[in-house]
């Protein structure tokens, strides 16, 4: 089998509890281990709080693990983030350039879409107005438009798959599947099940920032169901 | 990735001052405005009431106040920048120098526009260019680099230390004052010279009203120490903030 493109090992990442001089240490992640390959698409499954957004973010190159190892090839990762650096007195034009830039595009590759944008993001005018002008959903879907625009070897997608009112929900959500079946490499976040279930085909499942089990999805699903139903009883 | 950020940090850099153009009435006015009526305060106390401007007082206390405000702005700016934009750290990864940098670059844009006006004030008032004008930029290159230095040194700590925040600002004014700004430091005592003579900001403001009031070459030995000094401390400030760097997306905004 070929080399992982990315490899977890027993990586775990404390916070501190509080902005205090000497105050403890709190584990988000404790103990995973996850290997990523080339063109899979991996779903991270588990409750609130059991450190799948933190998991991401290590993948993500924002934070460092404090204990274990992590190997990665030279890929680049982005999550998928939206309105990354927008600011409210330039217009949607120039935070289209300043937001890709910072998702690691080149100005003229941004440049040449600017006119693609505009057009996803259906803001017509608007697009060289200063955003702070914007309506939450204009803001939503200029933010989602420059996004998707991301290149990344490895997508990393948290819980954002559809934004806006019905009608921009169903472009956006189409617009990501589609960029997930591209045969691109993706981690995706999410709670809801048939989300994960129709656009990946292994799992992850994470609790109280350790890995559970890893695998095929629906070896990993069975297992995460047995489990909420054991719980469901005792409670 | 490394023409990327190049692009980045021009970018930002012009958004910065297109942004702070748009968020007033009078948008690039202030950039002169503010300095002014700062000046006009400072005439009517020490010159007006006090008496004790001395000649030239206003020429004297228009480029002290354009120095001193471009060095300002560089150190707060580029201090606050990292904690400013916290929210933005934890959701992308990116060079967090690339922050104070901005603010910097986008400050020194500003300052050489003002310059520009300063040096047309000057010469309407009868000081013409000369020669020395030429040490200029040497003279640039040191303030911008202590400027810098003791930027970074902030950006990296303001992050951990929010409350800096309130004593920056009181120790910024106590240094205006005592680094001869707005008066002479003339009348100091003997013994006590010496010890004013080690602020970098003294030795930059007087290399500049020689020039431009004087016109006198600066004195090239204290200015080597203090580019030399600068320069030790903005390794230790990019130094501080890449040691930190990991720590910037823990922090809550």
């Amino acid at each position: 089998m070929e080399q992982p493109l990315i490899e977890l090992e027993h990586v775990g990442v404390a916070f501190s509890a509080q902005r205090r001089v000497g105050s403890g240490k709190f584990w988000a992640l404790e103990d995973v281990s996850l290997r990523l390959h080339e063109g899979e698409r991996l779903g991270i499954i588990g409750r609130n709080g059991a450190g799948k957004s933190t998991l991401l973010r290590v993948i993500a190159g924002i934070l460092r693990p404090d204990r274990g190892h992590m190997r990665r090839r030279t890929v680049s990762c982005q999550l998928l983030s939206l309105a990354v650096g927008f600011t409210p007195y330039l217009s949607g034009r120039d935070n289209a350039i300043l937001s890709g830039l910072m998702i690691g595009l080149r100005q003229r590759d941004i440049v040449s879409r600017l006119p693609a944008i505009q057009e996803f993001s259906e803001l017509g005018d608007f697009f060289d107005q200063p955003i702070a002008t914007y309506s939450s959903g204009m803001l939503m879907r200029l933010g989602f438009s420059v996004a998707m625009q991301a290149e990344p070897d490895v997508l990393l997608i948290d819980e954002v798959l559809s934004v806006g009112d019905a009608e921009f929900q169903e472009k956006s959500g189409s617009a990501l599947r589609e960029r997930m079946r591209q045969g691109h490499t993706v981690v995706l976040v999410s709670h809801d099940e048939t989300q994960v279930a129709t656009l990946c085909d292994r799992l992850l499942w994470v609790e109280h920032g350790k890995n559970v089990c890893e695998g095929d999805r629906d070896k990993v699903f069975a297992a995460y169901h047995q489990q909420l139903d054991l719980g469901a009883e005792v409670s | 990735m490394r023409q990327n950020l190049v692009e980045l940090i021009r970018f930002s850099t012009y958004a910065e001052l297109r942004a702070e153009r748009s968020r007033s009435y009078l948008g690039l006015i202030w950039w002169v405005a503010e300095p002014a009526m700062m000046m006009v305060a400072f005439w009517l106390v020490f010159d007006v009431i006090l008496k004790t401007g001395g000649p030239d007082y206003l020429p004297f206390l228009l480029v002290g106040l354009t120095l001193w405000q471009w060095m300002k702005s560089c150190i707060t700016h580029g201090g606050y920048a990292i904690w400013g934009n916290l929210g933005l750290i934890r959701q992308v990864h990116l060079p967090v120098l690339v922050f104070p940098l901005v603010q910097m670059f986008a400050d020194t844009i500003k300052f050489f526009y003002i310059f520009g006006l300063l040096l047309v004030v000057l010469w309407i008032a009868g000081f013409e260019p000369n020669m020395t004008y030429f040490a200029l930029p040497a003279v640039f290159v040191a303030t911008l680099l202590f400027s810098a230095g003791v930027g970074f040194l902030m950006a990296a700590v303001i992050p951990l230390i929010p409350d800096l925040r309130f004593v920056i600002e009181q120790i910024l004014t106590a240094v205006m004052f005592l680094s001869g700004v707005v008066f002479a430091l003339d009348d100091i005592p003997e013994k006590l010279k010496p010890w004013f003579e080690l602020n970098p900001v003294v030795t930059l403001l007087d290399a500049t009203r020689g020039i431009l009031m004087h016109a006198q070459w600066p004195n090239w030995l204290a200015l080597l120490k203090v580019s030399l000094i600068s320069m030790v401390i903005c390794a230790i400030g990019i130094g501080v903030v890449l040691r930190l760097a990991p720590r910037y997306p823990k922090l809550a905004a």
